[in-house]
Order: structure tokens, then C-alpha cells, then sequence
């Protein structure tokens, strides 16, 4: 008993893995094909022992993770690409279960296998698969889930806490540091735990939170806020937990520079000079400097300085501060830039009074990747983000309009949207549609067929979010 | 024995593991003792009830609301340990494997009062992310302000929708154009591909990069407090660099400071700052730490040292001298010799000071230094060497005197002939060959002709000739032919070992016309005469063949 728990947990990622291996080989060879089969009996190898143990073994798509028998499967780096491979494969399908039963034979997995290539063709590859494989006894599937039910409101609070903790603890930290007293980096990293552990289960909600741009503090908020789009980057490009906590952590600080920057200029409503530009173009080099007089010199603290330091400087050195001698920038700090400059162009700061519409602002990243972004972490940031970012206001082809709730990972362009307005015209209390839904002919109930800016309307998305 | 003591007795033998772990290495046998007992203790436990579930308060440990550990101290107290980081339940399920329950207990040995770290429990336990202890921490011990999420929500609602704007939206999006939809590109293979690589080639230790953007911010600097202040956080991420083994940045530091002073980029002020730096990674504090570092096994290429030895200030030389004798371990030493080897050449008085020093170890080393540089300025200093007390010392400078002296060290070495120990003397008789001149091969002649030269032993007999043969003239053969004829009537076992040191001479000479004599004694009824001259002919016929 014990042994098999603990080797569930070590084959799964194995196993996910060889599946990878299988569907891409039958994909590129005849199913006879010596490497087909060769792939099939590793499979098999691997699923064997655990079937005979459990009876059967049920793989599961939930949000962007594979779980085996209720269990959460690790996304090992080594086996990322077949993970992400054999993920688009089951969503193109809308496969979100496969259940292999102990009597499993190869013929079995051949024959699954063909189904699998040949759903691809069907305009309801589900369904095509279904009945395909009817006459299979020991492989049975089901359809991809919605990632959550409605009313999650548990999840939801909690979400709103740890973000607002986050908040709160960086105010704190800016007012110690003001008051020359020291910053708790023990507190700062349980901060950044929580938020990565929401990132890692909640993560439409939390980004959900960054989406809300109607708070006084906006340094506080944007600090987290980057935090936030930073560690759920880092996640989509599987980085450890260990990594994803000093990514946050270091996105925290990352502005904390512009405690410098004497109010008045700050504060200023209107449009800076140049001398002003100049004051708030040193933020980063002051950041660096407190960051390295916070606590001395270790790991966390240089590469924070350094991003600090990096985070206005742009893929392509076109930003700021001017530096003699370019060297390529950090990771953290092309994560952090796009983070950074994604939650400042939708955000409405003092001297840049009229925030851009996410999708708006999507677009201008996308023209921006290669040059001032790193042009594959943006493609990460676009996938993540999906077509319509949260807080986008849309209307849809049944006349309804709303806002974007929350992203659909698996469908970039199929968010669930708060309906605002009803097909009437008339505004509603607000309640979750999700664009994924069809109809019995498998038509699409809802689609959005234009985007228009919550800002120019003065729409309040803290009303609907929080 | 029921669960409720169990659990008491498993609470006690967890907190001596906590000592344990801390006291103990990993390879010892104690350690290896405490992990197994603890958990065979908790897989008894958790076989029979498939989880332990203990609630945590300030003073005590609740097992279904009974207590199983009670404590009012405020040290070594398990309770609080837990408590005061915020954990309030901590769980263990069935199927907890061995490596889960020694990560835990690693956890609790790390002593938090003496260690100086950015983590506390629930960070430490949060990394290892266990599958089969799991803990509730109340968060509670985080906030800075209870009522902040209820201002910030409050604040945020406040600019409430106008209908009037919603419905002006909604109005407008019919009359809107429909904008082309933002084309999500997939991600390829190949952009996995070069994540993966940038995640696993991103190296952990980013001194250098802060280090070039710390010169970087100097050209931001306004004024001498900010140069400062930089060229010290300079020097600090040096100092976590180098503890972390990176000799590099201290290279890459250096040829930082060369080039802006060369350069002439930071201005005057910038400069100064720029001096103290250097003068820090030139100053025995730094060295020591380099020592340490190589001391306790890091190693770095000769290449790296070389290059960090010739970007050093010869003044550096005094420290490295000391720590040569403090190292422990050999390749650490030899890593400081490098490093003496290169700097050296820079200033051969400062390096042979070294030879004053009372460790005859280090005078050794020194030797091997000023080898290794090969200045004959330092000729003068070791000739003095060669009267040092420690025979090994002598040696070695005798070798060296040998290996870079000239015409000029030649009474030294005559002198060391006479010397009271054997090993002393061949050294001697080595050296004087490889300095080569005719002097020196006069002296080994006039050696050998001496009366007393048939009372050395064997060995050193054999010395001198296979010496005096580099010479290969004709009056050394004749002389050596001569020897290896001659007979005498006393004293004839001393007279067959210069007899067979001769054509053991003869031999590496390698003439013919030293081969028929040779051929002539090759039957000779003396064992050692016969062995030298069989192995004589067959090095003569052999060299023939070869050509």
C-alpha cells in the first residue's frame, strides 16, 4: 500500500510522459510501424504495475495539469515538451479523460491510438472518438471538464486575502524602509508562497485579482500585481516552486526604487518634464542600491537588485537606464518586464491618466515582442493571458455585452464572461457565462465578436470582481 | 500500549532527534540511528490508524484533544517551535516515506536562533513540498494591517458604475468596426525547447552580472558617498562570490577596474573607490577567504589562477605566503603556488622573503615558486638555501640551483658535495650536470680522481658517473674505460662498484668504442659489475638499432 502511493507518484510524470511519446510517434509513423510499437510496449511497461495495483489508471485533464488517479502529476522540465504536447492534443479533442483498465493489451492502445489521430478530422472529435471506441472494453474517455463550477466563493475569498495581504505587507515594507527600519524577508517569502500556491490551483483568480485598476496605491498594488503575472509566467514555463517564490519575491521589489522619487513628481497630474523624467528615470538604480542595503549581499537580494536595476531596460536595451556596456538582461527580468509593462499600460497612473483596454494593451506587447520583449516569453504572456485578458469589456453574437471573468487555458479565445448588459439592453446583476459551452449540434452557444474599452466608459471593474 | 502513548513517546524521541541531527554528521552512525527509529516509530503509527493528526498550541501538542506534550519553556520547547511560525495542525499520512520523514526532521534540527536565515518552518516545509505531512498555518502572523483588504475593496467600490456609461457601451458597440481578434501564436516545440535550456543554463550565482551592472551604476553616482557605497557592494558580492567558489568575478572585477582607469570612465572620485577595491581584493582578508574556500575543496583551472595571479598587485604576495602554510590540503596549496608562481614575476624579493619563513614547508614551496618563475635573480636568495637545517629544504634548493643556476652557483654546489647527508650530496652532484659548464665537469672529475671517492657508497659512486657521462668527450671515455679495466688488489669490492658505476657510464654514453670492452667483462663472476655491464651492452646495441 505504501509502496504504491509513493510509486504512483513517481511513475505519473513517467507515464504522461510515454503517452507523449506514443500519440507523437503514431502521428509521424504507420501504427505497424517499429517505433509505434515500440513506444506502446514502453507504455504499457509503465502502466502495467500500477493497473494490476489499482485496478485501473484514470489520466485527467483539470485546468492545464495532468492528474493520475486523483492525483496531481508533476510537470517535470525534462518532460515539458511531451506534457505540453499531449495537453494541446487532448484539448484539441476535448478529451479530458482517459481511464485504462488492468486488462490492457497493445492491440488495445493501437486501436485507441488510430481513433485519436483520425478525431482530428471530425468536427466533433470527441464525439467521434466516443464512438470509435465503444467497441474497445479496456479504454474508456470522457469529455474535457470546465476547469471550476460557479460559485467558488471560498476560493474566491481566500484569493482576495492573500492578494490583499500581499498589498499590505508591501506598504508595509516601503514604510519600514522610509522609517529605516528593518523588512522581515522570512514574512516577504510566506507572502510570496501563498500567492505561488494560488497560482499553482487558482491562478485565473488571482490574475483576476491584477486585472482591478481602481485602488488609491497604485505602487502597492502594481508591485503585487507584477508579482503575480511574473510567478504565473514562471509557472507556464515550468519553473520550480522554489524558482516561481524568488521570481515573486524579486517582483515584489522590483519597483522599490521609486521611494525616491520625491512626491511632488510622483504625484504630478500632469505631463512631466524633462528634468522630471530624468528624477523618475534613476528609480531603477535606487532600487538597486536598497535593495542591496536592505539586507547585504545573498542570492535573493542580488537578483533582485538586478532586476531592479534591469526592468526598464527593455529586450532590446531601447530602455532605461542608458548602460555602457549591454549584457544580455536576466530571465527575471524579461519575465518581469512583460509583467511590468502589461499591468502598467492597463492601469491608470498619476501621469498616465487614461489606461489602455487589456486586449489593447495585448496587441501593443505582441508589436513590441522582439524588439523591447523577449519574443518567446511574450508568446508564454499571450497563451496566458488568453485573446481577452480579464477585465476586457465585450459584447457577444447574442447581443449581450460583458466583461471577461476569467480565462479559459485551454481556449484562449473562449474566456467565461460576466454578463453586464442582457440581449434587452438592459444591465443585470452580472452573472458567469462560459464561451465553451455548446449546443447538442456542437455549435458554440456564444462568441465575442467585438471588444470595446471598459476605461472609455468609466466602467468600474472592482464592482464585478471583487 | 495505546495510540495516546504512542504518540507521547514518538513527540519525545522527535525532539532528541532534533538535537541529534544537529550534533551529528550525516555519515555518522547515530544519524542513520535516529531517522530509522523515529519513523519506524511513525509508520507503526500510522499503519494501525492511517494518519496522525496533532493540533499545535503555544505550550502544547493535542492528539483528539487530549495532550501529548506540554512545555512552559520558552527554549527547546516542540510546541512553540511550531507555533511561533505560524503552524497550528501538522498531519501524517499513511504511506510517508522515508526520505519525506528526514527532510522533516532536517527541518526541525535547523537551529533558528544561531542560523542566519531568510526562512523560517513553513517556508522550509513549503519548499520541500511533502505528499505526506501536511500542516495549516494561520496566516494570521502575516498581516500588517487587518483592515487594509476592507479600506482597499471599500476605496475601489466607491467610484460606483454610472448605468448612464454601461449603456453608452453598449450602445456603441453595434456601431463599433469589429477589430481584427489579437492571433494567440501557438507555442512550438522549439520555443519549449529554448525555455527549457534558458531555465536550465540560468546560473544560480549571478555575482558577476551584479557586478557589471554595479559599474554599470557608478556612471549614475552623484558624488563620493554613492561611489562608495557601490565599490562596496562590490567588494561584498565579491566576498558571497568567492564563498560560493567563483574566482571569476574577482577576475572579471579586476579587469573591470584596469579598464576604467585606463579608460578614465568614472572620473577622479569613482577612481578612488575604485583603488580601495582593488586594494581589498589585493588585502589578506580577501586571500584568506580565497584560502578557506580552497581549503575546504573548491578548485579552480590553473588557467583561472594564472589569469587572477597577473591581475593582482605584488603586494598581495606577504598574505599568500601566509596562508601557503596555514592550507590544509595539498591541491589548495598548489593552487597558491600557482597563484605565488604568476605574481611573482613581479617582484622576486617580495616571493623570496619567503624563504625566512619557519615552516620548512613553506621555505620548500617557495623554492619550487622561484623555480617555477625561473629568474636567476633569485639565484643569489637560494643560494643561501642550500644551508637551511631541514635536509628536504636543502634538497630542493640545490635542484633549483641546478635547474636556473649558472657558472656562478657552482662553489655553492661544490660546497653541498661535502655535506654530512648522502641525499645532499647526489643533489649536489645532479645539479653541478645540469648546470653543464666545464667547471662543473672539472669538479666532478676532480672528485672522482680523488683517493676518497673509492669509500663512497654505491649509490653515489654510480651519481657522479652517470653525471660526468652528459659529458661525452673523448678524455670521459677514456677515463671511464680506464675505470671500468682497472683492478686492484685491497679493497677490491669498493673498486667493482666504481668498476660498475663506469659502465653503468659508459652505457648512457652509448659509444662503440666502449662496447668490445664492455663485451670483454660481460661474464664477470661479480653479480653487480656483470648486471652494469649486460644492461650497458643491451642500451648501446639498442641505440644502435634505433638509429
Amino acid at each position: 500500500m505504501k509502496k504504491r502511493e509513493v510509486d504512483l507518484r513517481t511513475a505519473g510524470k513517467n507515464i504522461i510522459n510515454q503517452l507523449g511519446v506514443v500519440l507523437r510517434t503514431g502521428h509521424l509513423h504507420d501504427i505497424d510501424n517499429v517505433a509505434v510499437i515500440d513506444a506502446i510496449v514502453k507504455f504499457l511497461n509503465l502502466l502495467t504495475p500500477l493497473t494490476e495495483a489499482e485496478g485501473s489508471l484514470r489520466i485527467d485533464i483539470i485546468g492545464e495539469f495532468f492528474y493520475i488517479n486523483d492525483s496531481r502529476v508533476r510537470y517535470p522540465l525534462e518532460y515539458m515538451l511531451n506534457f505540453d504536447y499531449l495537453l494541446r492534443e487532448f484539448q484539441k479533442r476535448e478529451l479530458g479523460t482517459v481511464i485504462f483498465e488492468s486488462q490492457l493489451r497493445i492491440d488495445d492502445l493501437k486501436a485507441f491510438l488510430k481513433v485519436f489521430i483520425n478525431a482530428t478530422y471530425s468536427s466533433t472529435p470527441y464525439e467521434a472518438m466516443e464512438t470509435s471506441l465503444e467497441s474497445i472494453q479496456n479504454i474508456r474517455i470522457d469529455k474535457l471538464k470546465k476547469i471550476k463550477e460557479d460559485g467558488d466563493i471560498d476560493q474566491r475569498r481566500i484569493v482576495k486575502k492573500t492578494y490583499f495581504n500581499a498589498v499590505s505587507f508591501t506598504e508595509g515594507v516601503m514604510n519600514k524602509l522610509k522609517a529605516g527600519e528593518k523588512v522581515n524577508m522570512k514574512v516577504a517569502k510566506r507572502v510570496v508562497e501563498s500567492m505561488v500556491d494560488l497560482i499553482l490551483s487558482e491562478e485565473q483568480l488571482l490574475i483576476g485579482m491584477t486585472a482591478i485598476k481602481d485602488y488609491d496605491e497604485y505602487t502597492y498594488h502594481h508591485s503585487v500585481n507584477v508579482s503575480v503575472l511574473s510567478i504565473a509566467i514562471g509557472q507556464k514555463i515550468g519553473l520550480s516552486r522554489k524558482a516561481l517564490t524568488e521570481l515573486g519575491l524579486v517582483a515584489l521589489f522590483h519597483d522599490i526604487g521609486k521611494m525616491e522619487i520625491p512626491k511632488e513628481i510622483l504625484n504630478k497630474p500632469t505631463a512631466f518634464t524633462e528634468e522630471e523624467w530624468r528624477v523618475i528615470k534613476r528609480h531603477p538604480y535606487w532600487g538597486a542600491r536598497t535593495i542591496l542595503k536592505l539586507k547585504g549581499i545573498d542570492r535573493t537580494s542580488i537578483r533582485s537588485a538586478v532586476v531592479a536595476f534591469e526592468h526598464h531596460l527593455n529586450y532590446d536595451y531601447s530602455g532605461y537606464p542608458k548602460v555602457r556596456y549591454p549584457i544580455r538582461l536576466d530571465f527575471y527580468s524579461r519575465v518581469l518586464t512583460i509583467a511590468d509593462q502589461y499591468d502598467a499600460m492597463t492601469s491608470s497612473r498619476v501621469y498616465a491618466r487614461v489606461p489602455l483596454a487589456p486586449d489593447r494593451a495585448l496587441s501593443i506587447m505582441m508589436e513590441r515582442a522582439g524588439t523591447q520583449l523577449d519574443p518567446i516569453l511574450s508568446k508564454f504572456f499571450v497563451n496566458m493571458v488568453g485573446v481577452y485578458p480579464v477585465g476586457s469589456l465585450v459584447l457577444l453574437d447574442t447581443r449581450e455585452m460583458g466583461l471577461v471573468y476569467e480565462c479559459n487555458p485551454l481556449f484562449a479565445d473562449r474566456p467565461r464572461v460576466m454578463i453586464i448588459v442582457d440581449s434587452a439592453g438592459k444591465k443585470t446583476a452580472g452573472f458567469i457565462t462560459d464561451l465553451t459551452e455548446k449546443d447538442p449540434a456542437g455549435e458554440y452557444l456564444k462568441s465575442i465578436v467585438k471588444t470595446l474599452d471598459p476605461n472609455k466608459y468609466r466602467i468600474n471593474l472592482a464592482e464585478y470582481l471583487l | 500500549m495505546t495510540l495516546s502513548q504512542d504518540v507521547k513517546d514518538t513527540i519525545q524521541e522527535l525532539i532528541k532527534a532534533k538535537k541529534n541531527l544537529r550534533i551529528y554528521p550525516e555519515n555518522n552512525p547515530v544519524y542513520a540511528r535516529t531517522i530509522n527509529n523515529i519513523y519506524s516509530r511513525m509508520t507503526t503509527i500510522l499503519d494501525s490508524s492511517g494518519s496522525l493528526s496533532l493540533k499545535i498550541k503555544q505550550h502544547d501538542i493535542f492528539l483528539e484533544g487530549e495532550a501529548v506534550y506540554h512545555s512552559d519553556e520558552k527554549e527547546e520547547n516542540l510546541a512553540l517551535f511550531f507555533f511561533k511560525d505560524g503552524i497550528r495542525e501538522l498531519t501524517f499520512k499513511r504511506g510517508l516515506p522515508k526520505n519525506e520523514m528526514e527532510d522533516f526532521l532536517r527541518i526541525l534540527s535547523v537551529d533558528f536562533e544561531r542560523e542566519v536565515l531568510d526562512d523560517d518552518i513553513v517556508t522550509l516545509m513549503w519548499e520541500k513540498d511533502f505528499q505526506f505531512i501536511h500542516y495549516i498555518v494561520d496566516d494570521s502572523i502575516l498581516l500588517e494591517d487587518e483592515t487594509y483588504e476592507e479600506r482597499a475593496v471599500e476605496k475601489a467600490k466607491k467610484a460606483s458604475n454610472n448605468n448612464e456609461g454601461i449603456l453608452n457601451a453598449y450602445e456603441d458597440a453595434f456601431g463599433l468596426e469589429k477589430e481584427s481578434v489579437l492571433n494567440v501564436v501557438p507555442i512550438t516545440d522549439e520555443d519549449l525547447g529554448t525555455i527549457i535550456l534558458e531555465i536550465e543554463n540560468d546560473p544560480p550565482d549571478k555575482s558577476i552580472t551584479m557586478i557589471h551592472l554595479l559599474f554599470e551604476m557608478l556612471s549614475y553616482a552623484e558624488g563620493m558617498g554613492e561611489y562608495k557605497e557601490l565599490t562596496g557592494f562590490i567588494s561584498s558580492t565579491l566576498e558571497f562570490a568567492i564563498n560560493l567558489g567563483n574566482l571569476e568575478a574577482a577576475v572579471y572585477t579586476l579587469k573591470k577596474i584596469e579598464h576604467s582607469a585606463a579608460e578614465d570612465i568614472y572620473g577622479k572620485d569613482a577612481d578612488v573607490c575604485l583603488k580601495e577595491l582593488k586594494n581589498f581584493i589585493n588585502s589578506a582578508k580577501f586571500v584568506k577567504l580565497l584560502g578557506e574556500i580552497l581549503d575546504e575543496g573548491v578548485e579552480f583551472n590553473e588557467e583561472l589562477l594564472h589569469e587572477f595571479a597577473s591581475l593582482l598587485d605584488k603586494r598581495a604576495i606577504p598574505s599568500f605566503i601566509h596562508i601557503l602554510g596555514e592550507l590544509r590540503n595539498a591541491p589548495a596549496r598548489k593552487a597558491i603556488i600557482i597563484i605565488l608562481s604568476e605574481l611573482g614575476k613581479k617582484d622576486i624579493p617580495s616571493i623570496a622573503k619567503g624563504l625566512h619563513d619557519r615552516r620548512w614547508y613553506v621555505v620548500r614551496n617557495i623554492i619550487c615558486i622561484l623555480r617555477q618563475i625561473g629568474d636567476t635573480s633569485a639565484v643569489e636568495y637560494l643560494s643561501r638555501a642550500v644551508r637551511h637545517p631541514d635536509r628536504r629544504v636543502k634538497k630542493e634548493a640545490i635542484r633549483t640551483l641546478g635547474v636556473m643556476g649558472t657558472g656562478s652557483v657552482l662553489p655553492v654546489l661544490k660546497d653541498c658535495l661535502s655535506d654530512t647527508d648522502e641525499l645532499v650530496r647526489l643533489a649536489a652532484v645532479r645539479a653541478i650536470g645540469l648546470i653543464g659548464t666545464p667547471v662543473s665537469k672539472k669538479i666532478i672529475l676532480d672528485r672522482i680522481t680523488d683517493k676518497s671517492f673509492r669509500d663512497k657508497n654505491y649509490n653515489e659512486k654510480k651519481e657522479f658517473y652517470e653525471v660526468l657521462a652528459k659529458w661525452k668527450d673523448s678524455d670521459v671515455i677514456s677515463l671511464l674505460i680506464r675505470s671500468l679495466k682497472r683492478k686492484t688488489l685491497f679493497k677490491r669490492a669498493k673498486n667493482t662498484e666504481i668498476r660498475a658505476a663506469a659502465a653503468h657510464g659508459l652505457g648512457i654514453i652509448g659509444t662503440e668504442e666502449s662496447l668490445d670492452i664492455l663485451m670483454k667483462l660481460r661474464n664477470s663472476k661479480n653479480k653487480l659489475l656483470r648486471e652494469n655491464i649486460q644492461t650497458a651492452i643491451k642500451r648501446i646495441t639498442d641505440e644502435k638499432k634505433r638509429s
